[in-house]
């Protein structure tokens, strides 16, 4: 099967990647290496494989050659001719993007030739663009502003303003995150090439011919995709740029600040731009590691969530039993009251989805100290066997990068495409340019590639783990080099999860042990939430369901709003304290409010789903009385009358070191180990099960909004809705 | 060699490095001990945190916040096994 969707695509060769992953060795890949070819580059010499492009070439020895269509990322498309170079004895210019280098090659990328080239395309493009930079949004990060500037010609020849006049284009409606201003288009091409290679949704295409040529669906069409904002930075000129974001600011005027998105389990790298203290947009920053260059829709675009629904002041409920405003004095020493006063068996803290592990660790303290055991979370995981004792046992131990290396994929109960939207690129990436097969056990969902579906029963999983299932994929698993398990956490909430997760275990386990490569990890387990890992490595009981039937007296919410603690689930006299940044389900429920602090809004550390911890930083201040979390703890504690023993950030971080170091080594996955225990202790719970695996996140409109930031922004409810409209359309 | 922990002692947290020599006398500790020690003690949180580099070490909490720590650095399996059963006292 052809899985390059554009037949003149190139092998994409991986950018070099940090240390870790260059270290990995695998036994097949020891394999005799081409000698490199010596070229000149502007007579210096540079020793590259053959098959390298003159672009990359040069870009070796640091010289960069001007481009609109090429990207790193993406097939070759060399339709701009923006990076044409003077070949000797070449005849005519070539272009360097799409030229591969031959021995003794000597390119000149400043020679008269090359430089009249450049004007000349450049002159082209100008021709067929509008003048329309003071009023365009790309204006300030503009390619073609740029290239123009350093490369173009300083006069113009375009006199046909009175005649015909410029070319114009229709503008496209591709839902609400993109705006099109299509005149503006210079067919680079990128747009078409992202959406068909990596979003997988092959909606894009070019019409017409020559002056006549546009981009865009053909038919009116939403881009349904998860991963569409990526074509706004993508895009060269200010052909698609951001709807929320229109008119809203120049990139000079914003303070950028690097961060760590936290909507999805993937803690992808972000810088938030921010201006008067706001925060106007959120932009990928490189992680080859996570991310690389792309972002989710959800991490992009919900920012406006941030400036919605917040909590700015402490409330409390009032005689009637609403919620009423209060000075933070009164909410802390209400709060304090009803944790002195409740006994200790009968005091629960539950920690949600957003929550840092800064907060974490002075929550858990605070109880400790009070004498409770009962912090938990509110996704579930098994603790019979050997439960959260090691690390292994609920990280995605192969990493995402390396999953690009896997050559079998088994997805269990997930639909990674919305749970984790660049994982699944990653997963889609291999399925494309290393002919990685992957399968699922689940709902058929769309996953943007093709996979065999093995069925949604889950002792399908115990009959892949025994070895006694007759589907192919168990012999697919069994011969593959390097495979991959993936498993969903949201199964394991169920009565079934343990025995799942023992079967599951069992599977992985039995493949890792057969592999050449030892330090292949073949066992994932894909957390649903960006609160998640951190809060089992500190220790954090997960699921809330033994503690809830023992009728808790005070419940303390630290940000918990998925709503699997409620008035109903608790005794009438219970006190539920709220400690979060929206008033969502949470703060509803609560009799006590104290505001916290977003994201954005205070430095703090978050572990994704590999277990690789990283910390958010300040880009704007926290709305109103708001405060960072661990700060409002720590002051509660000292009102209680059990002080935690730390005063500043550098203290608390102390303290996590002194719970896992691995919460503490920022930008490092750990190795994790001792599988076989793990499965030991699972043996036993391998029960037979009989459950049907479902999904929460389906379709594209559940994907929007899952969390109390996503729900309180217009854009991804406007998303939403621009969704469901598409599914009515014929097209 | 069996190890009751319970009673005021509320969770055991053992760091170590994954390939360090100080910390090899806890991973021997860990691969031929634990199984055991978690079937006596299920529910029992020993929360094994593995961080390249660090000094192997074993926090143990006890009752109302109190903690106590170890060091195992370069000790036997055996050694580990004492440290572990004077901390659970």
């Amino acid at each position: 099967m052809l899985r390059q969707p554009l037949s003149r695509a190139l092998a994409l060769t991986s950018p070099t990647r940090a240390a870790p992953l260059a270290a990995r060795r695998f036994a097949e890949q020891v394999q005799a290496r081409p000698d490199n070819v010596e070229v000149f580059i502007d007579d210096q010499p540079v020793y590259v494989p053959p098959g390298t492009t003159v672009l990359q070439a040069a870009a070796q020895v640091g010289v960069e050659i001007p481009r609109f269509c090429y990207h790193e990322r993406l097939a070759v498309a060399g339709n701009c001719r923006m990076c044409l170079v003077e070949v000797e004895k070449s005849p005519k210019p070539v272009a360097a993007c799409a030229m591969p280098v031959m021995k003794g090659m000597r390119v000149k990328t400043n020679s008269d030739l090359t430089r009249k080239a450049r004007e000349g395309v450049m002159e082209f493009l100008l021709v067929n663009h509008p003048l329309d930079c003071p009023i365009c949004d790309q204006g300030g990060e503009c390619d073609l502003q740029d290239q123009s500037m350093a490369f173009g010609s300083d006069k113009s020849r375009f006199t046909d303003i009175h005649f015909s006049g410029k070319r114009a284009v229709e503008d496209k409606d591709v839902g609400p995150l993109i705006k099109t201003i299509m005149t503006r288009c210079i067919h680079c091409t990128r747009c078409i090439r992202f959406a068909s290679e990596v979003a997988g949704v092959d909606d894009f295409g070019t019409t017409g011919r020559g002056t006549d040529m546009q981009v865009g669906t053909y038919v009116e069409k939403m881009f349904l995709s998860e991963l569409s904002g990526n074509i706004i930075d993508l895009c060269p000129v200010g052909a698609l740029t951001s709807k929320p974001y229109s008119f809203a600011a120049r990139p000079w005027e914003t303070r950028r600040i690097d961060s760590v998105d936290v909507l999805d389990p993937l803690g992808s790298n972000i810088v938030v731009a921010t201006r008067t203290n706001e925060v106007l947009r959120i932009l990928p920053r490189t992680n080859e590691e996570i991310n690389e260059e792309w972002l989710a829709d959800k991490s992009r675009f919900a920012c406006d969530g941030l400036k919605r629904q917040r909590l700015v002041t402490p409330m409390m409920a009032d005689s009637r039993g609403n919620l009423t405003p209060c000075e933070w004095e009164d909410a802390i020493v209400a709060a304090a009251r009803a944790l002195r006063d409740c006994p200790p068996d009968k005091l629960v803290a539950v920690s949600g989805d957003l929550a840092d592990a800064e907060s974490l660790v002075a929550l858990k303290d605070l109880l400790n100290k009070l004498g409770s055991e009962n912090t938990c979370t509110e996704q579930y995981f098994p603790l019979e066997g050997s439960g959260i004792d090691f690390r292994s046992s609920y990280l995605l131990n192969t990493k995402i990068a390396n999953v690009e290396e896997a050559d079998f994929v088994l997805l269990i109960g997930t639909n990674v495409r919305f749970e984790a939207p660049l994982l699944n690129a990653r997963i889609r990436k291999a399925f494309i340019h290393k002919e990685t097969d992957v399968a699922l056990v689940g709902p058929k969902v769309d996953l943007t590639y093709d996979y065999m579906h093995v069925g949604d029963s889950a002792s399908i999983v115990k009959d892949l783990a025994t070895g006694t299932s007759a589907h192919e994929v168990l012999k697919r698993l069994e011969s593959a080099k390097r495979p991959v398990v993936i498993l969903g956490a949201d199964q394991l909430k169920t009565q079934e999860g343990s025995a799942l997760l023992a079967y599951t275990q069992e599977l992985a386990l039995r493949l890792q042990d057969k592999l050449q490569d030892k330090n292949w990890k073949v066992l994932n387990v894909l957390q649903r939430t960006a609160s998640q890992v951190a809060a089992l490595d500190i220790g954090y009981k997960p699921g809330v369901g033994k503690v809830l039937e023992a009728g808790p007296k005070v419940v303390y919410l630290l940000g918990a709003d998925a709503g699997v603690v409620t008035r109903e689930s608790l005794p009438k006299d219970a006190v539920v304290i709220y400690q979060g940044h929206h008033g969502d389900v949470g703060a509803q429920a609560a009799d006590i409010v104290l505001p916290g602090a977003a994201y954005t809004e205070k430095r703090a550390t978050y572990v994704n789903a590999e277990g690789r911890a990283q910390q958010t930083l300040v880009a704007v201040t926290p709305p109103g009385k708001a405060r960072e979390d661990w700060k409002i703890i720590r002051a509660l504690s000292e009102v209680v009358g059990e002080r935690l023993p730390y005063d500043n950030l550098d203290e608390v971080r102390t303290r996590m070191s002194e719970i896992s170091p691995a919460l503490v080594s920022y930008g490092d996955v750990q190795d994790n180990n001792y599988f076989a225990q793990a499965r030991a202790l699972a043996q036993s719970l391998q029960k037979p099960v009989s459950g049907k695996l479902d999904v929460q996140l389906k379709t594209l409109e559940d994907y929007f909004m899952t969390d109390s930031i996503s729900r309180a922004s217009p854009t991804m409810a406007k998303c939403v809705q621009a969704v469901l409209k598409q599914k009515q359309s014929p097209y | 060699m069996s190890l009751r922990l319970g009673g005021a002692l509320r969770e055991l947290r053992i760091h170590l490095c994954q390939t360090s020599k100080q910390s090899e006398g806890v991973r021997e500790f860990i691969k031929n001990n634990y199984v055991n020690i978690k079937k006596e003690n299920p529910n029992f949180p020993i929360l094994i945190r593995e961080c390249s580099g660090v000094q192997p070490r074993v926090w143990a909490r006890y009752e109302h916040g109190v903690e106590c720590c170890q060091d195992l650095n370069d000790l036997t399996p055996d050694q580990v096994m004492d440290v572990l059963k004077r901390l659970a006292q």
